[in-house]
């Protein structure tokens, strides 16, 4: 299995992670993002027509998105079906989480890339955008704390737990602080004390 | 109306767990609140002597709070008792964090609002509360008072320049209002008694906040065992 990877990519993060908690053995080849652009070159987008990262090869499967990464992962490789549950609906809220770290969180990580590589976009508005992502986990943690649960969903850590985990972890990156959201700030200290678990560059290790 | 020195409350006490640090504000100063392994829990100028760092982006070690940049360590009085880079160094006394004073009362971490050893007047005493949560919201301090003597986000009543209570689903809220930034604020919420479930209750206050963060003040909706209430 090959994952095509960028160090600072945080989707790239989601699926080493979950490999690394998973203690899944894979290929690892550096993609030269910034500044080579080296996803776009016509080898990749055979790849993936997207342009983006990350991308996953596995025998003769092609896949792109770590939204669609992890799940194909957690169904080939974690075979008690504890990151994925096969339960309708805690597979429902699985998927809703994944949907969501897509698409609403995609904010946070335009923010960071914007700080950091000074990638295009309106920093008002992505961090506007990001803020109420991340107070839309930080209501749901709050509720699910109440109610004595530790993870988004079910009585353990998902693939939902680590697609949501790296923008809000990054989010000093693009300064916004954790201040605002101790429900988040406490999830995300029992998702670092995951067995297997791994950070990346923005994530600081002190543990 | 403005809010003047005093003792505000930053946290759910029971949200900061031992060993764990956090940052919050109080009238736009950075203050970290952080919690040592043996359950003392102290606020501090949020900043580093040696390079500025906020100190909440640190971790705790036993009683020490160390600095995520160079791993500098602070015992529980401020002061620099180690450097890694300079291990065999006997740490100077200058090299202190400046404190806040602190308090925990009713479930909750209070500070006081100015850099001083001691506060003039004596922490809130301790009442009986359980925590419901924490609510940051987009809005001043004083606006948020204003709405809620208004009355036109529902029945509260002021118990403090910066405390209110209110009843919902029968039971009886404090919210403790904290000045964020000027454009910032927190409201740290117990319930004072009354059988409720409090999912209830944090979905309520989500509800809260919408209201206040509204371009115009609107009622908001009542759970239904407090309709009509």
């Amino acid at each position: 299995m090959i994952l095509h990877d960028y160090e600072l990519d945080s989707d790239a993060y989601k699926v080493r992670l979950l490999l690394s908690i998973l203690g899944v053995a894979y290929d690892k080849v550096p993609v030269d993002v910034h500044p080579g652009r080296e996803q776009r070159t016509e080898p990749y987008l055979r790849l993936n027509p997207l342009g983006t990262l990350p991308i996953l090869v596995d025998g003769d499967m092609v896949l792109h998105d770590a939204e669609a990464i992890l799940p194909y992962i957690a169904k080939r490789y974690d075979t008690g079906g504890v990151w994925l549950p096969d339960d309708p609906a805690a597979f429902g809220a699985v998927m809703m989480w994944l949907v969501f770290a897509a698409r609403d969180l995609a904010s946070a990580d335009q923010a960071r890339l914007h700080h950091m590589l000074e990638a295009p976009g309106d920093p008002v508005a992505l961090d506007k955008a990001a803020r109420a992502a991340f107070r839309v986990m930080e209501d749901h943690m709050t509720k699910r704390e109440l109610a004595g649960a530790k993870w988004f969903v079910g009585a353990s850590a998902t693939i939902a737990d680590l697609a949501l985990f790296p923008p809000i972890a990054l989010s000093r990156d693009f300064a916004i602080d954790h201040d605002e959201y101790p429900a988040l700030r406490r999830w995300m200290r029992r998702v670092r004390a995951l067995p297997g678990f791994i950070t990346m560059p923005g994530i600081p290790d002190y543990h | 109306m403005s809010f003047e020195a005093g003792w505000y409350a930053v946290a759910i006490a029971e949200g900061l767990e031992p060993g764990t640090s956090a940052g919050t504000r109080l009238f736009d100063k950075e203050i970290v609140v952080w919690r040592d392994q043996d359950g003392a829990s102290h606020a501090w100028e949020d900043r580093c002597p040696h390079r500025g760092m906020r100190l909440s982006f640190g971790f705790v070690r036993g009683n020490h709070i160390a600095c995520l940049y160079h791993g500098w360590q602070y015992d529980t009085a401020g002061q620099c008792r180690y450097i890694p880079a300079h291990p065999n160094l006997e740490v100077p006394d200058t090299i202190k964090v400046v404190t806040y004073p602190s308090a925990e009362a009713g479930g909750l971490v209070w500070i006081w609002s100015e850099m001083t050893t001691e506060a003039p007047v004596p922490p809130p005493a301790d009442f009986a509360a359980r925590p419901v949560r924490s609510l940051y919201v987009e809005r001043s301090a004083e606006s948020i008072a204003a709405a809620f003597v208004s009355g036109a986000l529902g029945d509260f009543e002021a118990s403090g320049p910066s405390v209110f209570e209110t009843v919902i689903d029968g039971a009886r809220l404090r919210l403790a209002l904290q000045p964020f930034t000027a454009e910032r604020s927190a409201l740290h919420i117990v319930r004072l008694g009354g059988e409720a479930d409090p999912t209830a209750i944090a979905a309520w206050s989500e509800g809260l906040r919408r209201g206040l963060e509204a371009p115009l003040p609107v009622r908001c909706a009542a759970p239904a065992a407090h309709a009509g209430a």
